[in-house]
């Protein structure tokens, strides 16, 4: 039986497909049979930062209208064996999706896999609730800022009541904070909220903490999941993410504000 | 024929029952400016007028004929349901009769007994223990954003905190074990007596019986205190708890 997490936030923008190419990509690294599913349909994205845009052929919609078997839908990562994704239509209507569709999809999924990562759309509209309905476990990707903090708080009321495990009264999808785009000297600033604040408001478990980074950008431009970049900040963060969800105790890194010293800027260590 | 009335046979029993209830003390008898107040309090706390029950007190109201018909078509045009008329002369009781309503004579007048909220009694705190009164209700952890609470027939205990873009409300008193950084509303049929209290004050409304205060109109250095709130003189007034 395969566990089912779902990368939520309620607000754009804010790092899910990143992050969900990000965490899957982990997982897979780590011996894990994990497929990546993306249930932004209409603006899919997540081909594009796991780098197989061009290996599309079949995508989830076909796969639930009939259209095509799993896996014929099913893609192969190039870079890491356990890693598999299941893309999102361009051109289907988002009403396409149904919830006994997206039942059966899970349902053969969990039969082959240890994770299944569903990569939620933004808002709190039906999209978003049919990628959480069926999770156990849900990563709440949150950044540094009030609107984004005050959205995550509204989907977490949202998993707490709409989602299958609340309607059949099971245990309650398990919650995992995960604060993206985190730049430490504009928190110290008071530019943005700082990880305390955070915290306190959401008051679920923090399984992560990801710089603003460079490497992001480069990653996704790449095609390639940033936990490949093992030397860059963010890389190394995702991992420190995937080692938590997996049960391990790891320390948190990159949430304070360090002036950079001379001998880092001469030897270009520290943050890249 | 038996004179034996055995339960499974009996259509209904009275039971004696004490109901909260609102009560719409009228001020003015000009159902225009009633429509007027009522339209601007809709759009403050909507979830105040849910076909809430109303008694329409016309005690205060020095008028042998009133335009009953047209007030309670106001009210109901504002999801308000007058149930019965409280006090007036004798052709406003036949009119409540005739248009189905109930009559109630008027109240006693008793000296509001409103307690000082600047200088709560030091025992204070110790009644503000997580009991609710019967009817009320608990609930433990995080209030988020979008969620509601409501305890229709008593107290409200939040155990954590009320987040922004959230709401709890209460019959009776509200009690936040946190941060209170949503919206409260206590005393929402009308209890004046009714208060809220919370550990750390960043509220977006907080209403007492339909009176409110928005986060702008809160003097800045009472947020982020444990604070009461409580009515005093139609006003609401927040003291400090510590
Ligand atoms: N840690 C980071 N540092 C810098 N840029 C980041 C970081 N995380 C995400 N980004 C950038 O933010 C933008 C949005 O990221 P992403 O597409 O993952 O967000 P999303 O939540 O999936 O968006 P949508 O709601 O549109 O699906 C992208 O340009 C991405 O490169
Ligand atoms: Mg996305």
């Amino acid at each position: 039986m395969a566990k089912i997490i779902v990368v939520t936030s309620g607000k754009g923008g804010v790092g899910k497909t990143t992050s969900a190419a990000a965490i899957a990509t982990g997982l897979a690294l780590r011996g894990n049979k994990t497929v990546v599913i993306d249930f932004d349909v209409g603006l899919r994205n997540l081909d594009l930062i796991m780098g197989c845009e061009r290996r599309v052929v079949y995508d989830l919609v076909n796969v639930i209208q009939g259209e095509a078997g799993l896996n014929q839908a099913l893609i192969r990562d190039k870079r890491v064996d356990n890693l598999h994704i299941l893309p999102a239509s361009q051109t289907r209507d988002k009403d396409a999706l149904t919830n006994e569709g997206v039942e059966k999809v899970l349902d053969s999924l969990s039969e082959d896999f240890d994770y299944i990562l569903c990569d939620s759309p933004a808002g709190i509209e039906r999209g978003a609730q049919l990628a959480m309905y069926f999770a156990d476990e849900a990563v709440v990707v949150t950044n540094p800022e009030v609107s984004s903090v005050r959205d995550s708080d509204r989907i977490l009321g949202l998993l707490a009541s709409k989602t299958r495990r609340a309607e059949r009264s099971q245990d309650p999808i398990k919650e995992h904070l995960l604060i993206t785009r985190y730049n430490p000297a504009r928190v110290d600033h008071g530019d943005m909220l700082n990880l305390e604040d955070i915290r306190e408001i959401l008051a679920i478990n923090l399984i992560g903490l990801i710089p603003e980074s460079e490497a992001v950008l480069r990653a996704s431009n790449q095609g390639i999941p940033v936990t490949h970049d093992a030397n860059s900040d963010a890389g190394q963060a995702y991992t420190d993410t995937v080692s938590r969800l997996l049960g391990e105790e790891v320390p948190l890194r990159f949430h304070e504000y360090q002036k950079k010293s001379l001998l880092s800027r001469v030897f270009g260590g520290g943050r890249r | 024929m038996s004179l034996n009335v055995d339960r499974a046979s009996t259509a209904f029993t009275f039971k004696g029952g004490m109901l909260p209830m609102t009560v719409m003390e009228l001020t003015s008898a000009d159902p225009e400016r009633i429509r007027e107040q009522l339209a601007g309090k809709l759009s403050q706390s909507p979830a105040f007028f849910q076909h809430t029950p109303v008694v329409l007190s016309v005690e205060k109201l020095d008028e042998p004929h009133l335009a009953l018909e047209r007030i309670c078509a106001v009210c109901r045009a504002h999801k308000l349901l007058p149930v019965a008329v409280r006090g007036g002369s004798d052709p406003v009781k036949q009119s409540a009769w005739a248009l189905g309503l109930g009559w109630f004579p008027p109240q006693e007048i008793k000296p509001r007994n409103l307690e000082s909220v600047a200088t709560p009694a030091p025992e204070a705190a110790a009644d503000n223990e997580p009991v609710p009164a019967s009817g009320g209700r608990i609930h433990r952890g995080t209030v988020r954003s979008g969620q509601q609470l409501t305890a229709p027939d008593g107290d409200l205990v939040v155990i954590g905190a009320v987040n922004a873009g959230a709401e709890v409300l209460a019959a009776g008193n509200v009690h936040v074990y946190g941060a209170l950084r949503g919206r409260a509303l206590a005393g929402i049929h009308g209890d004046a007596q009714a208060g809220i209290f919370c550990r750390e004050l960043h509220a977006e409304l907080l209403s007492v019986a339909g009176n409110y205060k928005r986060l702008e109109d809160i003097d800045p250095r009472l947020l982020g205190s444990a604070v009461q709130v409580r009515l005093s003189d139609d006003q609401l007034a927040i003291a400090s708890l510590a």
